[in-house]
Parts: C-alpha cells; sequence; structure tokens
C-alpha cells in the first residue's frame, strides 16, 4: 500500500536525521569528567546556592541521583531560574566543564522535580 | 473506609476479568446469555469503580489523612474545589480516574449499542474488560490509592502550580481524551476478533472519536494557556515530553478522523483505520506512561517506578494484540476500490494522513530518543526545540494549505483546470495577503511569513465555501441569508462543523506564528521610578506590596504601562510564597490587547531586598488567537457532534445493508 511504503521512508528518513542530526548527550556530574563540548547536565541541586543570577551568576553544586560515591559539580548560571529550583530538587542545565566549574548557557534550566511526573500533568 | 475503597476495587477487577473471560469465551462460542451477563459485568464495573472514588473524595473532603494518598495531596488549609480536584493530584488517584472514566465510557457504549449493535458488543466488551483489568491491577496491586498510615496532624499540601482552574479541568479533560480513544480501538479490535468486517464500527465509533479528540484537543489548549499564564516562563509550549505525550495521540486521532471518510466514502484505506485507531490507542497508553513513569527525564528513575514496568507491558500487550488481529484479517480488509487520481479527495486526504503520521512520528521520535540512544548507544541524547520546530515547519504547513484545498477538490478524479477555478479566488488573497504582509515588515520570518499567507488561503477557501452554499440553498428555497446559512449548517453539519474546525487551526497557527516569530524581548534590573521599553511598550515600576492571601504570601510589583505616549493602566506581576507547601511560585503580569490579539508578558524573575526588581518582558502579537481558536474548535466540534435524526435514519438503512451482506458472505461458502 501507498500509504504504509511512504510512512516507511519517512521513519528511515526520521531515523536518517536523528542520527546525524545531533542532539545534545545528557550526563550527570559523574560522567561529566569524559564529555567535550556541550552537554546537557542532569542532577540533584545540593548546598545552598550563593549569587544572583540576573548578576554575576548563581552557583550552586549539583549531585549524581544515585551511585556508591555520588560525585557532584560546580555550576555556574545565568538567566531565569524556574520556580522550582531549590535544595533537593532535580535539575538540568545545558553548557559546558571549563576548568572544572560547568559553565551554563543563560536561560537554559529545567528542573525535573521527583515530585512532577508523579503529579499530574504539569508541563514544563 | 479505607477498606471500602480496596474492597470496591478489588470488585471492579473481579467484574472486569469476569467480563474479560466470560465474554471471550461467550463470544468464541455464540453464548448469547452468557455474553449479556458478561455485558452486565462491565456495567456493574463501573458502579464499584464510582464507590471507590467516592470514597477517596470523601477522604479528602473530610481531611482524612490516615490515607496516605490524601497526607500527600492535601492540607486542611487547601481550598475546597482544590481537595476535589486533588484526587487526580497524583499517580495513585489519576489512575482511579482513568479507571472510572474507562469503566464509564465502556458501560455507556454497550449499553447505547445494546440493540443496533448487538452481535458486534459481544466482541467489544471482552476488549474494554481487557483494558479495565489492567487499569484495575495496577490500582490493587500496585500502587493502591488506599494505603493507610498513621495520620499525621496536617497534609503536605497540594502542588501550588496545581492550585489553580486550569488544573482542575486540564487533567480530567485530557483523560477524557486519553481514555476515549480506548472505545474506537475496542471496536476496531471487536470487528477484527468477529470476523464480519464492515463499515459499522467506523459509523458507531465516530462520534466516540470526535469526543475523545475534542476533549484531548481542548485539554491541551488549556494546558498550553496554565503554562502561559501559570508557569510564567513566556511560552505555553515547550515539547516537553509530558506535553508531546498528549499531542502525539490527538494528531493520530485527527489523521484517523479524516481518513474514515475515505473508507465511508469509497471503501479505500481499510487497513490504514485499523493501523491509526491502534497508534492512537497505543500513543495514549504510551503518553499516560510518560506522565507516570518518568522514564524520559531520566532512565534510572525507570527502575525505580514500578509502575513504569507494568505499562510499558501494556504497550507490549496492545501492540502485538492489535498487529496480530490485523495481521489475520488483512485477507478481509482488502479495498474495494483503488486510488484512481493522485489529484483528487481520497488522495489529498492520503497526503493529509501521511503528513500528520509522520509529525506524529517525528515527535515520538524525538520524545524516546533520549531513552533509545541510551539502551542503543549507552549515552542519553536529548533532541531540543530546533528539532521539533523544524518537523512543525516541514510537516505543518503543507498541512495548513492542504486544510484549504482538500474539502474542495472531486472524488475520484480532478482536473487541474477546474482546480485553478476553484481556488482562483482563494489563491489571489493569499498572494494579496503576502504582499501587504511584506509591506509591513512580516518578512522577517520566512515561516511566519508563509503561515500567514497560507492561513489567508483557507480562511478565503472556507468563506467562499459557507458563502457558496448559502447561496446556493437560498435559490433552491428561497430563504432569507440567515435562515439559508443556518440551514445549511444544519443539514450538512459534518461538513460545515469541520469548516469552522478548520477555521480553528487556521486561528491556531496565525496566533502560533505571530506570538512564536514575531515575539519581542527585553529584561532589566529596574529601581522605582525607573522604564523599561520593549515594542513601543513603556513600562515604568512603581511601588512593591506584599499581603497574605489564603495560604501563600503575595508580593506584587505594579508598573505602570504607556504605549506611545497614552497610557493603558498598569500591570503587576510577582512571587507567591506557599507556606505549607514551602515553595515559590511565579505569578505573571499580563495585559491583553482584545483588539489585536496582543499580550503585554511581564515576569518578576527576582525581587531585591533594595527593593528594585528584575524584570522579563514580552509582546507577543496575535497570541490571544490561540485561545480564541479553542473556542471555535470547541464550536465545530459541537456542531459535528449534534444530534441528527436524518442521520440517524441513514445509520439505521446502513446498519440494515451491512447485516443483509454479512449474512450473504456467511452462507456462501
Amino acid at each position: 500500500m501507498i500509504a504504509l511504503s511512504v510512512a516507511a521512508v519517512l521513519a528511515v528518513f526520521l531515523l536518517y536525521t536523528s542520527l546525524a542530526g545531533g542532539g545534545t548527550p545528557s550526563v550527570s556530574p559523574g560522567e561529566l569528567g569524559a564529555t567535550s563540548g556541550e552537554v546537557s547536565l542532569a542532577g540533584r541541586v545540593v548546598g545552598t546556592p550563593t549569587g544572583d543570577p540576573h548578576g554575576a551568576g548563581l552557583r550552586f553544586t549539583l549531585q549524581d541521583f544515585e551511585g556508591a560515591h555520588k560525585q557532584s559539580v560546580a555550576v555556574l548560571y545565568k538567566g531565569s531560574v524556574p520556580d522550582l529550583f531549590k535544595p533537593g530538587r532535580d535539575v538540568v542545565v545545558t553548557g559546558t566543564l571549563r576548568d572544572g566549574t560547568f559553565v551554563t548557557a543563560p536561560g537554559s534550566m529545567i528542573t525535573k522535580c521527583p515530585s512532577k511526573y508523579q503529579g499530574a500533568e504539569t508541563p514544563a | 473506609m479505607a477498606e471500602l475503597g480496596r474492597a470496591a476495587l478489588a470488585v471492579t477487577l473481579g467484574l472486569s476479568l469476569y467480563a474479560l473471560l466470560a465474554g471471550g469465551y461467550a463470544a468464541a462460542r455464540g453464548r448469547r446469555r452468557l455474553a449479556l451477563s458478561a455485558r452486565n459485568a462491565l456495567i456493574a464495573a463501573f458502579g464499584s469503580t464510582l464507590v471507590a472514588t467516592a470514597v477517596l473524595v470523601t477522604g479528602f473532603l473530610r481531611d482524612d489523612f490516615s490515607l496516605a494518598y490524601v497526607a500527600g495531596h492535601s492540607s486542611r488549609a487547601l481550598p475546597t474545589p482544590y481537595k476535589i480536584s486533588a484526587l487526580w493530584g497524583g499517580q495513585e488517584g489519576s489512575l482511579l480516574l482513568w479507571l472510572l472514566i474507562l469503566t464509564g465510557y465502556s458501560a455507556l457504549a454497550v449499553w447505547l449499542g445494546r440493540n443496533r449493535l448487538r452481535d458486534l458488543l459481544v466482541w467489544v466488551t471482552p476488549v474494554l474488560a481487557g483494558i479495565c483489568v489492567g487499569f484495575a491491577w495496577l490500582l490493587v496491586g500496585v500502587s493502591s490509592p488506599f494505603e493507610v498510615i498513621g495520620a499525621p496532624l496536617d497534609g503536605r499540601g497540594l502542588n501550588p502550580s496545581l492550585q489553580n482552574p486550569y488544573m482542575v479541568a486540564h487533567p480530567v479533560l485530557l483523560y477524557l481524551g486519553y481514555v476515549g480513544l480506548a472505545v474506537p480501538f475496542a471496536f476496531a479490535m471487536g470487528s477484527l476478533l468477529s470476523g464480519r468486517i464492515d463499515e459499522r464500527w467506523l459509523v458507531a465509533t465516530r462520534r466516540w472519536t470526535i469526543v475523545a479528540w475534542t476533549a484531548l484537543g481542548i485539554g491541551q489548549l488549556l494546558g498550553a494557556h496554565w503554562a502561559y499564564e501559570e508557569v510564567g516562563w513566556g511560552g505555553y509550549y515547550a515539547w516537553d515530553p509530558v506535553e508531546n505525550a498528549a499531542l502525539m495521540p490527538w494528531l493520530a486521532a485527527t489523521a484517523y478522523l479524516h481518513s474514515v471518510m475515505i473508507q465511508e466514502k469509497r471503501g479505500m484505506l481499510k487497513v490504514w483505520n485499523v493501523v491509526l485507531v491502534s497508534l492512537a490507542f497505543c500513543l495514549s497508553l504510551f503518553g499516560t506512561f510518560l506522565t507516570r513513569s518518568g522514564i524520559v527525564s531520566s532512565i534510572h528513575s525507570f527502575t525505580q517506578s514500578s509502575i513504569g514496568a507494568w505499562f510499558l507491558g501494556f504497550i507490549v500487550i496492545a501492540v502485538i494484540f492489535a498487529t496480530t488481529m490485523i495481521c489475520l484479517r488483512l485477507p478481509l480488509l482488502r479495498a474495494t476500490a483503488k486510488l484512481e487520481s493522485l489529484i483528487s479527495r481520497e488522495a489529498t486526504f492520503l497526503y493529509n494522513n501521511l503528513l500528520l503520521v509522520a509529525l506524529c512520528l517525528t515527535i515520538l521520535w524525538g520524545t524516546s530518543w533520549p531513552i533509545l540512544s541510551e539502551a542503543v548507544r549507552g549515552e542519553a541524547v536529548v533532541v531540543g526545540r530546533p528539532y521539533y520546530d523544524f518537523f512543525l515547519r516541514i510537516f505543518g504547513l503543507p498541512l495548513l494549505l492542504l486544510m484549504g484545498i482538500g474539502p474542495l477538490v472531486a472524488w475520484r478524479r480532478a482536473s487541474l483546470r477546474g482546480l485553478s477555478r476553484t481556488f482562483a479566488w482563494s489563491a489571489g488573497a493569499a498572494v494579496a495577503s503576502g504582499v501587504v504582509l511584506i509591506a509591513l515588515g512580516a518578512g522577517s520570518s520566512v515561516p511566519g511569513l508563509i503561515a500567514y499567507t497560507f492561513a489567508a488561503f483557507v480562511s478565503t477557501t472556507i468563506v467562499a465555501e459557507f458563502a457558496r452554499g448559502t447561496s446556493a440553498r437560498r435559490a433552491l428555497t428561497g430563504e432569507a441569508i440567515p435562515r439559508a446559512f443556518s440551514g445549511l449548517v444544519a443539514r450538512n453539519r459534518r461538513r460545515y462543523g469541520g469548516y469552522v474546525v478548520h477555521a480553528a487551526i487556521v486561528l491556531l497557527a496565525i496566533g502560533i506564528a505571530g506570538s512564536s516569530a514575531y515575539d519581542s524581548v527585553a529584561e532589566g534590573r529596574l529601581a522605582r521610578g525607573e522604564t523599561l521599553s520593549v515594542a513601543g511598550y513603556d513600562l515604568t515600576y512603581r511601588t512593591l506590596s506584599e499581603r497574605d492571601g489564603a495560604n501563600a504570601t503575595e508580593i506584587r510589583a505594579v508598573l505602570d504601562v504607556r504605549r506611545d505616549g497614552d497610557s493603558l493602566g498598569t500591570v503587576s506581576a510577582g512571587k507567591n510564597a506557599y507556606a505549607v507547601e514551602q515553595q515559590v511560585s511565579n505569578e505573571v503580569g499580563i495585559r491583553s490587547d482584545l483588539l489585536t490579539g496582543e499580550d503585554l508578558f511581564v515576569i518578576a524573575e527576582q525581587v531585591y531586598d533594595d527593593g528594585s526588581v528584575q524584570f522579563r518582558v514580552f509582546v507577543k502579537p496575535l497570541v490571544n488567537l490561540i485561545w480564541l481558536a479553542g473556542l471555535v474548535f470547541l464550536l465545530g466540534s459541537l456542531i459535528t457532534l449534534w444530534p441528527d435524526a436524518r442521520e440517524q435514519r441513514r445509520l439505521v438503512e446502513r446498519y440494515a445493508r451491512a447485516a443483509r451482506s454479512n449474512r450473504r458472505a456467511a452462507s456462501t461458502p
């Protein structure tokens, strides 16, 4: 059937674009050392964040969700901070590792609070 | 009380299991009384689920914190409406709502069809019962909403972002949509199981599909509006996996609603329709899975959530079952007509279907890419907004154009010359509006410009169709224009209701293009008396106030708004601090211009101790058309759904014809 064959072609096309078109690798603080370039970093906020996200930048620490030796990394962030950001919450930021500090793209923070998927649909 | 709830759910599980097994046996062996008993069991399952839901709601209303679920999602200070909506504020309650709607739909479907569709329903009952068994089992054996704990003094409260009217309605509508897709799926599978494959399942489930599809569409728009007003990052859709979860089944259902017409009119695309309805249902399961399991945020959380594996199991079962049934019945699903020309109504509908399914699969691919890449390459890769935006343009813009072409192309075969006559006006309008828009400076965004011109094309076509129909009817009956118009719509509800829905999609496209391609943004830290300018607006920060609300401390910054020197009043933005939930939420200030549909959108990002405030201000042209589109969409759906006596008569004839041909087919060896 025409429909199915065209759909199959489209599927291949998708496969191609996804493999070639990149996307950003998503890593945890422990896996950060092995990466270069821009990555999306997911971790849990620990300690007390300091600084002004709209001035010199907000500084906080992100830690692995799990593992025997939870590793952590310092993060420098500028731009809008989502409502759900606070110690103990899970966040995702995009950026690059420079001299041991993860420098983020401005405004790239997304919170993934554990209760989010537990709660009703609460998009973004 | 908790015992009653648990018992009621166990009864639901037992009844659905009985309806599945007895119903399946009765259908295979032709036991009519047993089939009737299975049907009654399915209806009774709705009753017991209703009892369980009532118990949980009562628990919320009475602040019965001995129920772990109530303690985790409510507090004494929570306003009563939110105590009720807290029912679907978490996983267990959401599943209970799923089951309630599923059993309710099932009961209604088997009851409504009891006379005319008896032989089909014999097979539909076990399919619906099978789905009920799955969800009832989750609630009884895996994730019970009736866990009991030592009652704390107060509950932990409801997530503040869920404390608003949108979050009362949005999840319910989404579930009405998700679950509603189970009904056409069950009818399709029932029809395949019965081996008597006629068009009755299609005709019988058309309304169900439209209801589910409308609920899903409105639910998503409410969600978008909620994100826009409450989440306060300045957008309404972020291609978040949870949002995509609702969009995908909606797209599949949209494709299905169109291809169904081809099967009804021309007997084509029979396999395709069954595939689409199965896809829509499986995607709605997948959507629930995404929202419930948390797999997309991290593959690691998947193993922690007990429910995810079960859902994955359900999806696998549903996919295998649907695929097996389609393959087994393939010989019976042969088309009775062939595509005669690539320029015909059938062909344009086929293009529309391909684009919709392609868009749907693209989103599915992007959403599951982190999981797939982690499984294959050991590294989770996320695709971002550019990926989705790219494909939305590639597939969405042609779809927009087709919407204006498809309904006017002749069935079977159309001539190019005829087409150029039909579309002369619309094409003229599109080109003219394109020229005007470029002159006005809309050329800054090519996709936006294309969207606008296509929108002009489609809306001209729609208006011309209404005008042509009305004048034809006037010529025929001599009625006055308003009467001829309403008569026209009343006599062809499906057709003109469909045009109204198309008009809604045009509004949506204009709204999305305007607000995403032509928006402006500015930000800055302002002390009192300072001014920020953006896109012709001047905002001056005046005062900062703090007051105690019902369950939050509300901080608000007030700004004077002026445009081109004229004062437009004030707008206030700030933050709410919720004490019980220990959370802060952004409360954005929005000033809508109802004449131009433009919004001024103010976020108070940060309030400093010295009283200065970091503001972020957006100007979003035409964004209000998106919300208007929701109303028009609802209107169009209601027009098509409105009961139509003539259509009912045609339906009865159709059923009779199908039954006759079935008997003939059965008697010939």
